[in-house]
């Protein structure tokens, strides 16, 4: 009996072993070996002869769910193609991917965040997608392709751009208060019609006041009461190339050979921000509450603030407790916005690139993300939606959205007319140099330097990021 | 089960019973008891060796080996010797930064959670009503999602519309830059690191509970003060847990990250740039995984020295009664 109950433990410290091994082992359990090595499951065939690719994303489980319905919905109208949703955490997202690709078995698709693309690019991993849409097709905006050395790689899923949101209670509140006329002071929805960045100061000043109800243009003005902000410009560094760009310059020229934000064009602009709190005051002192409208116009005491256009659906519409409104970016010297919008891959290593491509494609029609689309999360990424006005109508003329027209020509038109690429369409590297100008720009923000002289302590580690990046 | 029971069986299982041998006394059997008992718990000890061999001996001993390589774990991995160290020593901008941040950093939020806990530990070993109340009450800190805690300290500190300003404000006061400046950001991290110290305080109240009663009684009859009492009972009886609780406050504190990720990216001006968080993101937003295999690396001899400072040092203040009072 005991001679029993020896060998049971032997044996259980054996089969322990082995879990803990297995447990150990490479193997993702979680990730089917379709699509990636070449194996025959990677190419093979489910049960019902269809191929199957796999789509790799990010989103939670509701996310998750909505992602899958929509891969349900695609596979139920195919019967070549069977696509199977991978789910991996936001957090781990690029560690994973960099692992899986580590040991070939990288999905065929996938989701991607902006700053990554063009470093999978660089190393080879992406697929080269010019032949997803034939000559004649509607294709995405060319201002949110992504491109390696000219070629193609990815396209956003959606498109957003910057804009001036503002909050109209607020706006009326204070006008009434110093007997303004309102009209003068409400940011133009018109990109001919854009404040100069002087006008825009001016105005910002004139719409903060303090504790005594002073504005910001009145000698006795206590700067270090302040009741109520004009303005507050959103300080994450990938949004602070609009100014550069706005002024003639920017962080890369127009090919991306070269980094130029130490270039007169681009430190002017940035001072010109910092110098909004610092030598105006008429933005609060740049804190982490300046790098999303809910913690900016969401304090209620800030009139406008600068932001992507994502916010309609994941905040004002939602979630803000004022009326509000939109306006086209004050300019330097050129009328210009960035856009920008998570894009989606095919991995160089599919076996099925035209399959992958497909779905892609199909994942990218209008119709089928219509319901972020719909709530003003996403906008549309074929052209069309921005030139015949009855799609514009569909997408635009619904009870999530601001007053139509208005938004039309603060945010359709403006983006169809004045946006450009974000640098990290064709720059690689990007938010490694982001985050060194985060540093160097926090030493700009409490006024211990000038944009000038912290560019000039960082242009060297931005330039070395910059050159090994690309 | 007395393992000694086992032993006939064990050597049955094992094809050892060779009666002869062993009755005749002739030869020392090879499986002695204490060999049969070292063998039985080795045997026992292979799962939990080999689970932590993967999980931690071989990925630590990778990482150095890692550290020699250039490697952005989407190509083969490049043999470079030790140039990831010449590079951290000579050209990163960040290392200095990141060193004094996290040094700076462990230091305020080491003494700072030692004393906070040890205080508040005999606060609450005092007969106080609702004791175990307020035992909860300082406990909960400890126990809340850190990124929770993170994301509620930095709306308290906010410049603009913090709570703290907003007090701050309604006196009269200027407000202050928790965050926003190089010089404070350090110390108002570590307050929330000292805020969230409840397990040091569980572990002190355990161990103020075991200082025997009879002696502070004694020294009380001869006349010790109360404070007395603390420094030349309590504090002797209470230098293992302290030991032990400095111990894991220095590592945790070393390991610092979450601040980092949760509020500050390392600023303003690298003032937070933990190592932690430098070797994260260099591993994981640069793609430069051999680079910050080094300077794991190194981050692991900083934090074995300052162990080992622990250790040596701890002979001349550390009491243990069994020992003599040595």
């Amino acid at each position: 009996m005991i001679k029993r109950k020896i060998a049971i433990l032997l044996a259980a410290i054996v089969m322990l072993s082995l879990i803990t091994l297995s447990a150990c082992d490479g193997t993702n359990k979680d990730v089917p070996s379709t699509g990636t090595t070449g194996t025959e499951s990677s190419g093979g065939t489910s049960a019902d002869e269809r191929i199957r690719i796999t789509y790799a994303q990010w989103g939670n489980e509701t996310e998750t769910a909505a992602c899958q319905a929509v891969a349900d919905k695609f596979n139920a109208q195919q019967d070549k193609i069977y696509v199977e949703v991978l789910k991996i955490d936001y957090d781990n997202y690029i560690a994973k991917l960099n692992t899986m690709s580590t040991a070939g078995e990288l999905p065929d698709t996938a989701i991607m965040s902006e700053a990554g693309v063009l470093t999978f690019a660089k190393n080879g991993l992406l697929y080269d997608i010019s032949e997803m849409y034939e000559e004649n097709e509607a294709k995405p905006l060319d201002c949110i392709t992504f491109k390696n050395n000219g070629t193609p790689v990815a396209y956003s899923a959606a498109n957003e751009v910057l804009n001036i949101w503002y909050n109209i209670d607020l706006l009326k509140e204070v006008c009434e208060k110093q007997g303004l006329d309102i009209n003068q002071f409400t940011p133009p929805a018109k990109a001919e019609d854009a404040w100069s960045w002087d006008e825009f100061v001016r105005v910002a000043q004139t719409l903060t006041i303090d504790v005594n109800g002073r504005n910001a243009l009145d000698p006795n003005f206590d700067p270090n009461n302040v009741d109520i902000y004009g303005c507050c410009v959103n300080i994450l560094p990938w949004q602070l190339e609009v100014w550069c760009l706005s002024n003639g310059g920017g962080f890369f020229n127009k090919d991306g050979t070269e980094c130029i934000i130490n270039q007169p064009e681009a430190v002017e602009a940035l001072q010109a921000i910092a110098d909004l709190s610092l030598k105006y005051h008429c933005a609060p002192p740049v804190s982490t509450a300046a790098t999303a409208l809910s913690t900016s116009l969401g304090t209620e005491k800030i009139v406008m603030a600068t932001d992507g256009a994502w916010n309609v659906g994941t905040y004002l519409g939602p979630d803000a407790n004022f009326e509000y409104g939109v306006g086209v970016l004050p300019y330097f010297k050129e009328k210009v916005t960035i856009c920008t919008g998570g894009p989606n891959v095919v991995f160089a290593t599919t076996k099925h690139p035209e399959e992958a491509m497909t779905w892609l494609k199909w994942y990218y029609q209008e119709e089928n993300s219509w319901d972020l689309i719909e709530n003003g999360t996403w906008m549309p990424i074929l052209e069309s939606w921005y030139t015949n006005s009855e799609l514009t109508d569909k997408w635009i003329n619904n009870k999530n959205y601001p007053e139509a027209g208005m938004y039309k020509s603060a945010v359709v038109d403006y983006a169809f007319n004045n946006a450009v690429s974000t640098a990290w369409y064709y720059v690689s590297g990007t938010d490694v140099f982001n985050a060194a100008l985060d540093t160097a720009m926090s030493y700009v923000w409490t006024g211990d330097m000038t944009a000038r002289e912290a560019i000039n302590k960082y242009y060297d580690e931005l330039n070395r990021i910059f050159l090994e990046n690309n | 089960m007395d393992i000694r029971k086992q032993v006939p069986d064990i050597k049955g299982v094992l094809g050892m019973n060779n009666g002869g041998q062993i009755k005749s006394g002739r030869h020392k059997p090879f499986l002695t008891n204490s060999r049969k008992e070292a063998i039985t718990a080795y045997l026992c000890l292979i799962p939990a060796f080999l689970g932590l061999s993967m999980i931690s001996y071989i990925p630590t001993l990778s990482a150095f080996v890692l550290s020699l390589f250039k490697w952005n774990g989407m190509t083969s991995p490049e043999f470079i010797g030790f140039d990831n160290y010449k590079e951290m020593f000579t050209i990163d901008i960040y290392f200095t930064d990141s060193l004094k941040a996290t040094l700076v950093y462990a230091f305020l939020a080491v003494i700072g959670s030692m004393i906070y806990s040890l205080f508040i530990a005999i606060l609450l070993n005092m007969n106080i009503p609702a004791r175990p109340l307020w035992r909860s009450i300082f406990f909960v800190p400890y126990m809340l999602p850190a990124i929770g805690v993170y994301t509620t300290w930095r709306w308290l500190y906010e410049l603009n519309y913090g709570l703290f300003n907003h007090i701050n404000r309604m006196l009269g006061l200027p407000p202050v830059k928790y965050l926003e400046s190089p010089k404070n950001v350090l110390p108002s991290l570590a307050l929330i690191a000292v805020w969230c110290a409840g397990n040091l305080i569980v572990i002190f109240l355990a161990g103020l509970q075991n200082v025997p009663g009879v002696y502070q009684e004694a020294a009380e009859i001869d006349g010790a003060n109360s404070w007395q009492r603390f420094w030349y009972i309590t504090i002797p009886y209470m230098s293992p847990i302290i030991f032990y609780n400095l111990l894991m406050a220095l590592i945790i504190n070393l390991q610092v990250v979450t601040p980092a990720l949760a509020i500050t990216n390392g600023g303003p001006q690298n003032a937070s740039m933990f190592m932690s968080y430098l070797i994260y993101r260099y591993a994981f937003t640069k793609y430069k995984i051999g680079y910050a295999a080094a300077y794991a690396a190194i981050f692991f001899v900083l934090v074995g020295i300052f162990t080992a400072i622990l250790f040596a040092t701890s002979k001349y203040w550390l009491f243990y009664e069994e020992e003599g009072g040595k």
